[in-house]
């Protein structure tokens, strides 16, 4: 893996040398602050992530049609990736060399990909024929597996999220 | 007066077991962050709705009974994932005072949830002002999210 990342090594540490970069690791309070809003956009994304996965595995938010929840959770979801995203680049902008020989960051970042992938799939698979599940107490496999699929995989993210600071592997 | 408590709980046998494993800790950590995605989502679900926003063309009442169980899973597991962590950490909480906030606006929290906010989201819409409806919302959000979220992130970042 260290092979891989070799041509990001430069541009992390170039970014590392930067003056706003080491202000901002060295800051007392901006550093913490974004962390806790990281969390706060996690909340909200990761939460409405669960709820419309929730109910595409048949389990939970059944009395909503799903292309409902959808529809209407979307724009949230999307505020809380948004911000999620943009405090998570302030950190790794700020601490760039931590997170580059970091394991679970890079495992992060991988599942998340996964995940990405998964969501169009189930968009241009399950999601297609939804009009004939969109009600039904048990949605199709395609659906189901979209849904367990979503919570393993930003399950993994959130895990791997957390166990950064505890750098077991670091050589 | 209760440090002798906080003191004893450090001291268990248990809590040092916690804090000598390298991976106890962590793993409690990222569990207690998953259960707290799962809350903050059956939570938030039912507190944009009464904001008047998300899932607006459903009943605030079908929304809240759906949301209403996986919210107390994700408390219960929230719980038992805090209080390993409460161990091992005992006379640090002990000397943290954004873990005093969490500790004093949790119970008010709570029964708010239980009283106020299950009262409001499960009755017939008709029935509850709009003003009203999106206050309860709202002081859901700031007492969770402002009140015990917050300051619960913060325990580990400033001791």
């Amino acid at each position: 893996m260290a092979d891989l990342l070799k041509p990001l090594h430069d541009l992390f540490f170039a970014i590392s040398e930067m003056e706003n970069s080491i202000a901002l690791r060295e800051s007392q309070f901006v550093w913490p602050l974004f962390e806790v809003v990281h969390v706060v956009f996690m909340c909200l994304f990761a939460g409405l992530i669960v709820m419309m996965d929730l109910r595409l595995l048949g389990v939970g938010n059944m009395q909503t049609p799903f292309t409902q929840l959808q529809k209407r959770l979307f724009p949230w979801q999307m505020v809380g990736m948004t911000g999620a995203a943009m405090t998570g680049l302030v950190l790794v902008f700020g601490d760039p060399m931590r997170f580059y020989g970091n394991i679970f960051f890079w495992m992060k970042m991988l599942m998340m990909v996964i995940a990405a992938v998964n969501a169009m799939a189930f968009h241009y698979i399950a999601y297609f024929s939804v009009d004939s599940w969109d009600n039904a107490r048990v949605p199709p496999f395609g659906a189901k597996l979209a849904g367990a699929l979503g919570v393993a995989l930003w399950g993994f993210v959130i895990i791997a999220g957390r166990l950064i600071p505890y750098n077991w592997f670091q050589n | 007066m209760l440090q002798p408590y906080f003191q004893w709980m450090n001291d268990l046998a248990v809590s040092k077991a916690i804090g000598e494993s390298i991976w106890i800790y962590p793993l409690v950590q990222a569990i207690h962050l998953l259960f707290l995605a799962l809350f903050a989502g059956s939570l938030l679900i039912v507190d944009l709705r009464l904001m008047g926003w998300g899932m607006r063309e459903q009943p605030v009442a079908k929304v809240a009974r759906d949301a209403w169980p996986w919210m107390i899973l994700g408390f219960v597991g929230l719980v038992v994932t805090g209080i390993p962590q409460l161990m091992q950490n005992a006379m640090r909480e002990y000397f943290s005072e954004f873990f005093w906030i969490k500790m004093y606006v949790l119970p008010i929290a709570l029964i708010y949830t239980f009283t106020i906010r299950r009262m409001v989201s499960m009755a017939d819409e008709s029935r509850v002002a709009p003003a009203m409806s999106k206050l309860t919302g709202f002081a859901s959000i700031l007492l969770w999210i402002g009140g015990v979220a917050v300051p619960s992130r913060l325990i580990g970042l400033f001791t």
